[in-house]
């Protein structure tokens, strides 16, 4: 989800997972790095070179497959909190 | 700590080392840098992430480290139709989410990774169906 509005290298993508979770999710690099092996495998993200810095050249992005996989997935969680919401909403009533 | 960490990373499969090593050297080092400056105690939380998430993140990397190949050579070699082997995937992506997650006492997210591993199940199944193969 990190990746969905633009390429990040691996410290920014440490960085704003930590942002995006409201700092309850600090990630190790061993395993941002698992999970970034894993995205690659299937082909989700991709790994390209940045030229315009002048640390960490490597970054990565989503891939049309990976954008696809991400709203699925982002669906089935809205999915799965609608229904959770309704029963919840269902034993207060 | 540095020398710890190089030490971890060494352990790891030479493809993944080759792959990420470097990389994930200096995005520890980054991140040791900026924490060191938030003081002693955020510095040792730091360095126990580090060492156990480079050890809970070793049988995975041993277990997965095949070749990174397109689905469509996956579900060649497979065998499979590409939905399938597609199905497949998400299943053990779900698996071992939840695996990562009770290791990490992410019992929330676990469940999550369960729910999104039956459903991963069920349409498996009805794929399954759909092309005729049987279990």
């Amino acid at each position: 989800m990190s990746l969905a509005d633009q390429p990040r290298h691996g410290y920014a993508l440490l960085k704003d997972i930590e942002r995006l979770s409201q700092g309850r999710a600090r990630l190790s690099t061993g395993t941002l790095y698992g999970a970034l092996r894993r995205l690659l495998e299937d082909r989700w993200i991709e790994r390209f070179e940045q030229e315009d810095t002048s640390r960490d050249k490597q970054a990565y992005r989503l891939t049309a497959s990976g954008r696809r996989q991400l709203a699925r997935d982002l669906d089935r969680m809205q999915q799965l909190t609608r229904a959770g919401m309704a029963r919840l909403r269902a034993s207060e009533a | 700590m540095g020398r710890t960490y190089r030490f971890l990373l060494h352990l790891y499969p030479r493809k993944f080392r080759e792959t990420f090593g470097e990389e994930m050297l200096r995005v520890f080092q980054e991140a040791a840098e900026e924490q060191r400056k938030r003081g002693p105690l955020a510095y040792a939380a730091f360095a126990l992430r580090e060492t156990l998430g480079l050890l809970l993140a070793l049988p995975g990397a041993w277990l997965g480290g095949q070749p990174i190949r397109p689905l469509e050579m996956a579900s060649e070699a497979s065998g499979l139709p590409a939905d399938v082997a597609q199905a497949q995937r998400c299943i053990d992506a779900s698996i071992q989410g939840m695996v990562q997650a009770i290791a990490h006492h992410q019992f929330e997210k676990a469940r999550f990774y369960s729910l999104a591993e039956r459903k991963a199940r069920e349409d498996m199944r009805r794929l399954k169906e759909a092309h005729g193969i049987s279990d």
